[in-house]
């Protein structure tokens, strides 16, 4: 039986507030991967701490909802040990830029075969609203009073230097729109990274839907070469008037298990070691 | 006449060969049949500095590195006076009977009672087989084996396989060490008393490679790391291994990955273990917590060195008991092993994984730097798996609630793929079916029998507790209690003790928590009670007072070394008569 949207519609109502960019994802990632024809149970939805992060307990898939900053490590080790499984790592900025820095930049540069979604709103959303590590220099937050003076890091470069062979960035605004950008992460063999910006509606009054709506423009209206790494810094380093969305930069590689003779076989699977005399001659 | 034992100290700067060369010297007695203990002193600098490696054999169980030095090797002067001097008596071992063997170069030095100097032109041989001094060691080892006339061909084998088969730095080594054999016995004559060897031979064994193959016997499948002295060991073993074990080796950006991995990969239904020292453990801390909160299995890897904070890297001590059953926040189930020697940290390291998947807990396996260094001769292995992993439901199950409140706090896992299961695991407080309680409104009573169904698993884990090892406790007066790494040294000061007419016996904790009740009978009338801790307060005495109010006098260490009998036995007695 063809898989549909339904299939992941879980039990558990969202309870994000009302306007969060945070339900835009809630439709594309379940569609994506029901698109794709891939089971509920063969997917696994990988998360830290936050708002977006408790994704995992609305969507009616395997969920593992970690914490805080440390969705990624789990994420890719839930991939080596059952390379069947598709593995969605889902969370916030903080999560992932400030405590999962060098998780986000280690995974980037094993290539681990996972899709990383990041619900970027600039802020700590959870925590009820303090400057996040996206926040724009001269925002005021709980923890800004006088105004941000750190300047933002930027995601998609870091992903780019870190040698990430897919990375990507969307607007909850355009369901449809990240939903293709979903699957296409998701059907990419190896780590693929997707910035989303999804408004805080309650939190983030810089950032509006209607800021990104002014502002968005989708790179495969221009003639952006996804191929070319030097064009994707420069697509990651606009901003201001126009900011690209869709995808930046596409490689191939070869991911983590292609690469481990351990990994060969699906480790899941793999039969166990039965140690006979000769594994313990070394010793004697 | 025959002799029973020998105890070796090859000493010398780092880079000289100490420990290589020890490690030969080790090899050779445990191909002679001869059960051999060492131990490693040494700094962190590659280069320069003071190490040295002892080397004990005997024909009869060996449970320490011993006190009496019957014959050293001195690599550079320093090291000579070192070892010789009664003043110093380095490492608490009492100085030198016996011989000393070094290099004519040397020049003067202090000479002392009792010792039989044995000059060698270490230096000189050696540069007849490469043009600098680097075989000297070699060189000094045959002196050794000349001294006690044992078979060179067996000397002759070791070599070969440390230097990788035949080839020719293999066969220059050989013909360096004979030169010392032929010198040592032409010019100084052999032994006279005969080392008692037999045809056994037996494997000889650090604790981290020992932890590495119990845990593959028993299905480990993945191995997440960072390096940190002494939790490498065990990382070196299984990452050179991995082919022919087929276990994923992973060294990881930092120890919050190393486990957060670990515990996704066994919430994926394989085997994966992580482990560190107390410093990379820290790191580890909140991931501990999560995994008991999401009820995922998981086997910690303990090696303790002297802290606090980078403290003595390359030193031992059991200052991390508290760190270990502290770690995280909130209350939990957990287990902490700590064996006591390397066979049985190979049993443990497979039980730690039984447990860990039986309870949906985190296991420790908690050992030291001196178990996850030295090298044991241990007869066997039995190397049939054990492999007991708990219940895991199908698909058909109908109403499955992956934290079912059942009796004994157990819930059957549903891994990832398995068809219709779909669940969430939460880090968050969660109900039986996963469903987090922890937003909007708090449920108090879910969350109360969510924490009773967790904790009760504790409870179901105390029926299966393994009873307290002990040793002479039948007719002892007096109890000494330890954990872990200081089994054999403490025993053997029990003897002493015991040859002394004072009647001491030992308990031997190797499950350190949960607390096992037993001990409160295991002292009930004796005389006086005696902690043995490598530690400054006390650690073992401070949880097992609160636990089960049995208490004592705590005779301790916290050097960074290990406990050597007769300062232990001396120290005991002093305390028992204190
Ligand atoms: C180790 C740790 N530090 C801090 C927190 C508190 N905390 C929870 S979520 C969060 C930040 C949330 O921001 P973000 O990751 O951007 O997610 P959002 O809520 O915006 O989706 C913080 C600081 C925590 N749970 N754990
Ligand atoms: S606080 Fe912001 S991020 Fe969190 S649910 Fe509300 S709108 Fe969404
Ligand atoms: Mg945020």
């Amino acid at each position: 039986m063809a898989i549909t949207m339904a299939d992941y519609k879980g039990t558990v109502k969202a309870d994000w507030c009302p306007g969060c960019g945070n339900y835009a994802q809630l439709t594309a990632i379940p569609m994506a991967l029901s698109q794709l024809g891939i089971s509920p149970d063969n997917a696994v939805i990988v998360s830290g701490i936050g708002c977006s992060s408790n994704m995992p307990e609305y969507m009616r898939a395997y969920g593992f909802h970690g914490i805080h900053g440390r969705s990624l490590p789990a994420a890719q080790a839930i991939k080596w040990a059952n390379k069947d499984l598709t593995v969605v790592a889902y969370g916030g900025d903080g999560d992932g830029f400030n405590e999962g820095t060098q998780h986000f930049y280690h995974c980037a540069r094993r290539n681990s075969d996972i899709t990383y979604i990041v619900s970027d709103n600039q802020i700590f959303g959870l925590t009820t609203g303090q400057a996040s590590p996206t926040s724009r220099i001269g925002m005021k937050t709980k923890t800004t009073p006088d105004g941000n003076i750190e300047p933002p890091i930027n995601p998609l470069s870091m992903a780019l230097s870190a040698g990430a062979t897919f990375v990507a960035r969307e607007f909850s605004g355009d369901v449809r729109h990240m939903q293709e950008t979903i699957k296409k992460g998701i059907q990419h063999k190896g780590f693929a990274f997707i910035d989303v910006f999804s408004p805080c509606v309650t939190y983030n009054k810089d950032n509006t839907y209607d800021f990104f709506r002014e502002r968005v423009y989708r790179l495969e209206d221009e003639k952006h070469d996804t191929t070319d790494l030097i064009a994707a810094f420069k697509k990651a380093g606009e901003w201001g008037d126009r900011i690209p969305t869709g995808i930046l930069y596409q490689r191939e590689a070869a991911t983590i298990s292609d690469v481990d003779p351990t990994l060969k076989e699906n480790l899941i699977r793999s039969p166990i070691k039965k140690l006979v005399p000769e594994d313990i001659e070394e010793f004697l | 006449m025959d002799r029973n034992e020998v105890i070796i100290r090859v000493g010398g700067a780092a880079g000289e060969g100490v420990q290589s060369a020890g490690l030969i010297i080790a090899k050779v007695f445990s191909r002679n049949g001869l059960h051999t203990l060492t131990y490693n002193y040494y700094q962190s600098i590659i280069r320069g500095g003071q190490s040295w490696y002892q080397i004990r054999a005997s024909k009869n169980p060996v449970k320490s590195q011993g006190d009496d030095l019957d014959i050293l090797i001195a690599l550079n002067r320093d090291a000579l006076e070192r070892h010789t001097n009664p003043r110093i008596n380095e490492g608490g071992a009492s100085p030198l009977k016996g011989i000393a063997i070094y290099d004519s170069s040397i020049g003067n030095f202090d000479r002392h009672e009792g010792i039989k100097y044995c000059e060698i032109p270490l230096s000189q041989i050696a540069q007849k087989y490469s043009k600098n001094t680097l075989l000297k060691n070699t060189v000094a080892i045959g002196a050794v084996f000349g001294h006690l006339a044992m078979d060179f061909e067996i000397l002759a084998g070791v070599i070969r396989d440390q230097f990788g088969g035949k080839g020719q730095i293999a066969e220059l080594n050989v013909d360096a060490a004979r030169d010392g054999y032929n010198y040592f016995a032409e010019k100084y004559g052999k032994a006279d008393k005969v080392l008692n060897t037999s045809k056994t031979r037996y494997y000889l064994i650090s604790g981290g490679e020992s932890a590495g193959l119990g845990a593959v016997r028993n299905g480990l499948k993945a191995y997440f790391g960072y390096p940190m002295t002494p939790a490498s060991s065990i990382i070196h073993y299984l990452a050179s291994h991995s082919k022919s074990f087929d276990v994923f080796v992973k060294i990881t950006e930092d120890e919050i990955s190393a486990i957060t991995m670990a515990i996704g990969a066994n919430y994926t239904g394989i085997r994966a273990m992580t482990g560190s020292s107390g410093g990379g453990f820290a790191l580890m801390t909140e991931a501990v917590g999560m995994a008991a909160e999401m009820e995922i299995p998981i086997v910690i890897y303990e090696a303790q060195r002297a802290g606090p904070s980078t403290g003595l890297p390359t030193k031992t001590e059991q200052g991390d008991l508290l760190q270990v059953i502290g770690a995280s926040q909130g209350d939990f189930p957990k287990a902490v092993f700590s064996p006591r020697n390397v066979k049985e940290t190979y049993y443990m390291a497979g039980e730690a994984l039984n447990i860990a998947e039986k309870y949906q807990m985190p296991v420790f396996l908690m050992v030291d730097l001196y178990l996850a260094e030295h090298y044991e001769t241990v007869d066997g292995f039995d190397l049939e798996s054990d492999i007991e992993r708990g219940e895991f439901a199908k698909g058909d199950e109908k109403d499955y609630r992956r934290y079912e409140f059942t009796a004994d706090g157990i819930s059957m896992r549903a891994l990832p793929g398995t068809k219709n299961l779909m669940h969430n695991e939460d880090s968050d407080e969660h109900d039986e079916k996963g469903d987090v309680v922890s937003d909007a409104v708090t449920d108090p009573e879910i969350r109360n029998r969510i924490m009773e169904k967790r904790m009760r698993k504790m409870e179901t884990y105390m029926k299966e507790l393994t009873p307290t090892p002990t040793y002479r406790m039948d007719d002892a007066e007096y109890a000494v209690i330890l954990w872990g790494s200081t089994q054999g040294v403490v025993e053997e000061a029990v003897d002493i003790l015991r040859n002394k007419g004072i009647k001491a016996g030992a308990i031997e904790v190797n499950k350190p928590f949960p607390v096992n009740p037993d001990i409160k009978n295991l002292v009930k009338g004796k005389k006086k009670v005696i902690f043995v801790e490598n530690n400054y307060t006390g650690q073992l005495r401070r949880i097992i007072s609160s636990e089960i109010q049995v208490t004592g006098t705590l005779v301790r260490k916290y050097d960074g070394e290990c406990f050597y009998p007769g300062a232990l036995a001396s120290e005991l007695e002093k305390a028992i008569k204190e």
